[in-house]
């Protein structure tokens, strides 16, 4: 009996989504934006937190060391550096290998190579290049490395990580903000949406609603119709959202590519990963959020 | 099998609809219900399938006491009671059948049982030719035959028909009336609220008069005495 008054509700629900066509697809719209913006909103989230990443794994300090410098003078420098409890580890570049990979970041470009054959010696220095262990201690490190005394370092060179990394975290942390107040919102017109269009199916049915009372249908077979719509909306909101925000993704992978060069960073990829967390919770939220919308309809407007 | 006991009903503010009901209806019984307009007959109807709560008193139901009723048991007191209307309250997007079986299907009954009641009582109301039909494309007498039809699908021990021939024709009305008493015969006790003084006189039938919510009279073998 249970059984089939759930398929019963299940089928009334399915014809009213149909009876009401054009205000169910106004309500799955509607959703299907909130939804989109939601995960748009995600994927800057993760893009910003892997660029974050990204530039703190290309922070480093370059220490250029001058020409007649002896292996050995370099060796022993390196030494000293990497036994620093600040660093993660220093690296050697000889000169070679500097001018070496100097060429080939520059493959593509002809008129610098040429630049460098006509100079007919190698321009570049033998670089220590430091990897600290910690962004935050950048500082700190700095003022250790200044207090090396070498005079076989010819320059050092110090970006300030942490002010670009503030600048980072400041518009990352306003487009969170603009994004979360803008999608409370969408989620509020949602509800409200809804709400409504539960509340007009209800009034579109209120003849049979009045059947169904008179004949002693119980409280929750009148009732569970409109719930169902509303995890039916959802659904379908989902697989709309879905089957647009994969084809979004894939337009935006090339140019997220060419942003996080030489990173290995996949969007489309992170979402196949996570897809049963991401969207699993979507749904699962999402329905939440429209049954309790739906049944505050229901309650109000199918009294006994 | 029906018992008011002082039963009184109050519509806010201060419309006295019910005031102190007192009324016993024997099982197997076939009683008309007359009054002038707003006098509470239909107020009474209500009162029976807890469309509308007495404010004081007892109403008991088939020895059921249904004045305190939890709401989840209403269905099950709304399944023994048949109601009929003036206005049919039939589905239009429905055959008559459809909406004959739409009573058995909302309460969970499987497409066996459905399949198997919904003929009988198109059958015992005299419909099974136009079980196919709508509602508009039936006469009014058709309509409320219908009706009956769905009140019967729970074979209920009481039936309530307020005003049923309120919108019929003489000739439709007293098939209407005709048909009542083929179910009370069947041992359904029926409630019936009319105006029509020619079917009451001629029904020789228990007779309850009532007026500003209280019974003023209530004869075995009644006359329509307004
Ligand atoms: N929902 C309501 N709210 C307020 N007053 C109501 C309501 N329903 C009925 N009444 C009032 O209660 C009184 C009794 O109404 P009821 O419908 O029971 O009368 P009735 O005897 O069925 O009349 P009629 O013969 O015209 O159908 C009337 O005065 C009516 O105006
Ligand atoms: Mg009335």
């Amino acid at each position: 009996m249970f059984i089939i008054s759930f398929f019963r509700a299940i089928k009334f629900s399915i014809q009213d989504i149909f009876r009401n066509f054009w205000l169910s697809l106004v309500t799955v719209v509607i959703l299907v934006l909130a939804l989109f913006l939601i995960n748009v909103l995600l994927s800057v989230q993760i893009i910003t937190k892997s660029a974050i990443n990204s530039i703190k794994e290309k922070i480093d300090i370059n220490l250029y060391v001058k020409s007649d410098a002896t292996e050995n003078q370099i060796i022993a420098l390196k030494t000293e550096i990497s036994n620093l409890d600040k660093v993660k580890n220093a690296t050697y570049i000889s000169k070679a290998e500097a001018l070496e990979s100097f060429k080939d970041s520059h493959r593509n470009n002809p008129e610098i190579l040429q630049a460098l054959r006509e100079l007919n010696k190698n321009p570049l220095n033998a670089t220590i290049v430091i990897k600290p262990k910690n962004i935050e201690q950048y500082e700190e490190l700095t003022n250790e490395l200044d207090q090396i005394n070498n005079d076989i370092i010819e320059s050092k060179n110090f970006d300030n990580p942490k002010t670009m990394l503030a600048k980072i975290n400041t518009i990352t942390g306003k487009i969170n903000e603009v994004g979360l107040a803008v999608s409370l919102i969408f989620v509020l017109v949602t509800i409200l949406v809804v709400y409504n269009s539960i509340r007009v199916t209800i009034y579109t049915h209120q003849r049979e609603i009045k059947v169904m009372r008179l004949v002693g249908a119980t409280n929750w077979f009148i009732r569970a119709p409109f719930l169902i719509s509303s995890v039916f909306y959802t659904l379908i909101g989902l697989s709309i959202t879905m089957a647009i925000f994969y084809p979004f993704l894939t337009i935006l992978q090339p140019y997220l590519e060419a942003f996080f060069a030489g990173y290995n960073f996949n969007i489309l990829s992170y979402f196949n990963k996570n897809f049963l967390l991401i969207f699993g919770a979507e749904f699962v939220v999402a329905v939440a959020i429209n049954m309790i919308a739906s049944l505050i309809a229901v309650r109000k407007y199918t009294k006994i | 099998m029906i018992q008011f006991i002082n039963a009184s009903k109050v519509y806010p503010p201060d419309v006295k609809a019910l005031d102190k009901i007192n009324l016993h209806i024997l099982p197997g019984e076939f009683v008309s219900v007359v009054g002038q307009s707003g006098t509470g007959k239909t107020t009474l109807i209500k009162s029976l399938i807890c469309e509308e709560k007495i404010d004081e008193g007892q109403i008991i139901v088939g020895g059921w006491d249904i004045t305190n009723i939890k709401k989840s048991e209403i269905p099950t007191l709304r399944r023994q009671i048949g109601v009929i209307f003036q206005d049919f309250k039939l589905l239009p997007k429905k055959t008559l059948q459809e909406n004959v079986a739409f009573a058995l299907q909302v309460c969970g009954q499987p497409p066996k049982k459905i399949n198997a009641i919904v003929p009988q009582v198109l059958k015992i109301v005299g419909l099974e030719n136009k079980i196919n039909r709508y509602p508009h494309e039936v006469s009014g007498g058709e309509q409320q035959r219908a009706a009956i039809a769905r009140a019967l699908v729970h074979r209920p021990k009481i039936l309530l028909a307020d005003e049923p021939t309120g919108n019929l024709d003489s000739i439709n009305a007293d098939e209407i009336i005709e048909l009542l008493l083929k179910i009370n015969k069947f041992g359904t006790t029926v409630v019936l609220v009319t105006h029509n003084r020619e079917i009451v006189n001629r029904l020789k039938k228990r007779v309850i008069t009532i007026e500003t919510g209280k019974v003023v009279s209530d004869q075995a073998v009644g006359k329509y005495i307004l």
